[in-house]
């Protein structure tokens, strides 16, 4: 499948490619027209290396040559670059550096012209980088055929060929060359350089298949960046940081690692000098020491964390491309042995291990629960009260799936207080023949649950003000958790009023608890019927009449709103004319919903899913929804 | 008022202060810097307080331990010049053997001329504020120290590997050639000059901050080395000591 991705970069990279032909005797001519306008660099042997460096004699240039020479980002994106001058005296006088050399490197493989665009993405985004954005512009990219080696996995990234980025291409086109043009300056140097070349009618070059290469990625691309999303804690990075020797070579010869540290260096007269950047490596001591000594990234397994998240995940969440592109350098001199393609395949395996190791399905397979307690909630509505197998993360807001096998499943909101206990506490109102069969149970018997599911109130957040709560009907229920929890630290929250409406007085749920919490002054309860067959001495309505001639201080109240999905429409603009802020407006926001794992498709509000992010949400967090609220 | 500065040498080859002298583009802007007010490789020297010494060589005798103390006496701050002085050096290569064999080796039978015990580092018997560490050592390095003691910034050494220089000189690893290379412990600062010259590093640097010893000798296992070869390495400049003093 990996190569599936190489295939399809690899058409673009087909798509109207054509090629001038040039003989490898017209080629050197070209280089050496170029060094009468700019330093051409390529590789060449040296002192029995193959470097990257200026050319001595364009006879000596290697078109083809291994992919363990050094990337051109020393040319691009230098080790040592002068940012300014400095010269210190009665005033301190601040030098621009020179200009850029003009500069042609000849002979990039297709993975660094990758990478360069990497860089480009990186550098030039938000506030450019223009130091780096000289050099770029001054620097001719002329591309040349790679052939991998073992260490190589550009197929698995699409990086193995390129359709755009350079300016000019040299393929191999049997014992001759074929030469692409990818931009007008490419265009432009041909004609000037090698007219005779430029002359010539382009020829189609022929259909390149992906590349082979031995080491890939057993899966798509695309599955990287929650594959490690998902692996965050997983212990392969404790197990490569124990084998790292924290030296940089992966990001010194990564051609789009780029981080950097800037110093001063005085002349040795004092008298001036100047701001250097040097390439730095999140893998050393020092990178993200801050001052006093605290390390943010301590240990080795959270530094080699941190440069497969930049490499495969951080670059992809924001623009779809990995940092990394598959050349193989960091691994082919990596004296440890770390090779981010068997690191990858291993933490796929281990999940697809994970998932095999449990059952199909398993997630849709709910625990067996015990019903240890029921009781009425209000006339009409029963309380349930649940023993899971084991203990279950419930907090305000949260709900559980349960089960009457033969009849279903529903999701319910959890109405007890939050905490990391075995039971919960859920309230059942009789609506179909699932929910008549939950009242019908009796201490003993037996139900399935998954969950608990989604995201409730953030508590820490609410902490140390005062809330407003607002609820309608069966909305009460997840209010009731909240007010749970908010009992259990009340003095870490200010005045706690509660304004709650129901269809007539016996509808009222938790009646009883509601009035001892107003007897001990924790809260204000204030309550309204729709209507009342006497014995009421309460108020009639809505409970938006409730709101009116309402005491607050609307900057330090937070307000919780649970009711019936028409309810939100009135409400919520009578909290906003309150002065309540939108973020701190939490709406309970329920919707249908089969599975509680974000896959159903049934629970999504417009392009949110309400299992995964809610079902509370804070208003401006919703506001630009049109399917949030009903209108 | 410049800085008054003394160099002094104790047991070693004086090829650090050698170096000094040796930057000869740089000397005349040197001397513009700081005062050199004791220097027996150029001059004999006045005496007094001074600012900085710089002391080379490691410390082999009582005589040598009062002379570095009384150096230390009146030195505002005293930096460890070379291999010898910070780590005592190839010096330490002593530590192998009993050392009235070695006096008899060196002076033959009867007793030696003078008392000598086994060579240390500065730091063993007195204070030392910083350290220019190598063998010899880097002039620039020394420089930037120096540089760094005149204008009131405290000098840093680079933290890093020396794996770290070959990868900028782009040398291919040593590992590779099937030699056994202490670069990947051992203080980068050196431009890999001697795994540039065809050889492997051996240490003179002394180790990193923080080496990663764990990982590093199990790679020298997996290269086929015993323990023993692995020891014999690191006590050619005595990096068999954490911290490399």
């Amino acid at each position: 499948m990996a190569d599936d991705n190489g295939a399809r970069r690899g058409a673009a990279a087909r798509r109207a490619a054509f090629g001038r032909p040039a003989t490898r005797a017209e080629i050197e001519q070209f280089a050496r027209a170029l060094t009468a306008a700019y330093e051409v660099v390529g590789v060449q042997e040296r002192r029995g290396r193959l470097t990257l460096d200026p050319l001595e004699d364009p006879a000596h240039l290697r078109l083809e040559y291994p992919p363990r020479v050094h990337s051109p980002k020393k040319f691009l994106f230098p080790n040592w670059e002068q940012l300014f001058r400095f010269r210190l005296g009665e005033t301190v006088l601040l030098e621009a550096d020179r200009a850029p050399v003009p500069r042609v490197i000849f002979g990039l493989h297709p993975c660094d012209l990758h990478a360069v665009g990497v860089l480009d993405q990186c550098l030039f985004e938000g506030e450019a980088d223009t130091a780096y954005r000289a050099k770029r512009r001054a620097s001719v990219l002329i591309g040349v055929e790679c052939f991998p080696d073992e260490h190589c996995f550009c197929t698995s990234l699409g990086t193995d060929r390129v359709a755009e980025g350079f300016d000019l291409f040299v393929h191999r086109g049997g014992t001759d060359y074929r030469i692409q043009v990818g931009s007008p300056k490419g265009e432009v140097l041909l004609r000037r350089y090698a007219p005779e070349v430029e002359a010539r009618e382009g020829e189609p070059i022929s259909s390149q298949p992906p590349k082979p290469t031995a080491r890939r990625l057993r899966f798509p691309v695309e599955a990287l960046a929650p594959l490690l999303e998902e692996g965050y804690d997983h212990p392969i990075w404790q197990e490569i940081g124990a084998r790292c020797l924290g030296c940089g070579t992966c990001t010194l010869l990564c051609p789009s690692c780029y981080c950097f540290t800037v110093e001063d260096r005085l002349h040795l007269d004092l008298g001036g000098g100047e701001r250097v950047r040097t390439w730095d490596s999140c893998q050393f001591d020092q990178f993200a020491r801050l001052s006093g000594g605290a390390e943010a990234r301590a240990d080795q397994a959270d530094r080699q964390r941190h440069r497969f998240f930049r490499k495969y995940k951080y670059l992809w969440d924001r623009h779809r491309r990995t940092a990394c592109v598959g050349c193989g350098r960091c691994s082919r001199e990596c004296l440890a042995g770390i090779d981010p393609v068997d690191v990858l395949n291993r933490l796929f395996e281990l999940r697809a291990g994970r998932e095999s190791a449990a059952p199909p399905g398993g997630e849709y397979r709910p625990r067996l629960a015990e019903v240890v307690e029921v009781g009425p909630a209000s006339a009409a509505d029963r309380r349930l009260r649940l023993r899971l197998p084991e203990p279950v993360e419930v907090s305000p807001g949260r709900f559980v799936a349960v089960s009457v096998f033969g009849l279903g499943e529903a999701p319910f909101t959890v109405a007890s207080a939050p905490g990391g206990g075995r039971e919960v506490e859920l309230v059942i109102r009789e609506v179909g023949s699932l929910t008549r069969a939950l009242h019908r149970l009796q201490p003993g018997d037996t139900v399935g649950v998954r969950g608990p599911f989604g995201t409730g109130f953030p508590l820490e957040e609410m902490a140390g003000a005062d809330l407003l709560l607002v609820a309608g009907g069966l909305g009460m229920v997840v209010l009731r958790s909240l007010l749970l929890a908010v009992l259990a630290r009340r003095r870490q929250f200010g005045r706690v009023q509660l304004l709650y409406g129901a269809a007539n007085p016996e509808a009222f749920l938790f009646g009883e608890e509601l009035r001892s919490w107003q007897r001990g002054g924790e809260l204000d309860v204030r309550l309204i019927v729709d209507r009342s067959s006497g014995g009421w001495s309460g108020p009639h309505g809505d409970v938006t009449r409730l709101l009116r001639h309402l005491e607050l201080d609307p900057g330090r109240t937070a307000a919780a709103v649970s009711g019936p999905a028409g309810m939100y429409r009135f409400v919520n603009p009578l909290l906003l004319d309150l002065g309540i802020a939108p973020e701190r407006l939490y709406l309970n926001l329920e919707r249908h919903m089969k599975c509680g794992l974000g896959k159903c498709g049934k629970c999504r509000i417009n392009d949110l899913c309400v299992c995964e992010c809610g079902p509370i949400f804070s208003y401006d967090r919703v506001r630009h929804l049109r399917e949030a609220i009903e209108r | 008022m410049k800085p008054r500065t003394g160099f002094f040498d104790f047991t070693g080859c004086e090829g650090c202060q050698l170096t000094v002298l040796n930057l000869e583009d740089e000397l005349l802007e040197l001397t513009e810097l700081v005062e050199i007010a004791e220097f027996r490789e150029v001059a004999s020297g006045a005496g007094g307080e001074l600012d900085l010494a710089f002391v080379e060589g490691s410390i082999c005798s009582p005589q040598e331990e009062d002379r570095l103390r009384a150096i230390r006496a009146r030195s505002r701050v005293l930096v460890a010049l070379g291999a010898c002085a910070d780590t005592a050096g190839v010096n330490a290569l002593s530590y192998a053997d009993d050392l009235s064999a070695l006096d008899a080796g060196v002076y033959g039978p009867g007793e030696p001329p003078r008392a000598a015990g086994y060579p240390r580092p500065l730091s063993a018997v007195v204070p030392v504020d910083h350290r220019i560490p190598g063998c010899p050592i880097d002039g620039r390095e020394f420089l930037g120290v120096l540089q760094a003691l005149v204008v009131g910034r405290i000098p840093e050494l680079p933290p890093h590997p020396v794996c770290v220089e070959c990868k900028l000189a782009e040398l291919p690893c040593t590992f590779e050639r099937g030699l056994l290379c202490l670069g990947p412990i051992t203080r980068a600062g050196c431009r890999a000059l001697c795994v540039e010259g065809g050889d492997r590093c051996r240490g003179c640097r002394g180790l990193v901050d923080n080496p990663r010893e764990e990982p590093y000798f199990r790679i020298l296992e997996e290269h086929g080395l015993t323990e023993e070869a692995i020891l014999a390495e690191l006590g050619v400049l005595h990096l068999s000591r954490r911290g490399g003093r």
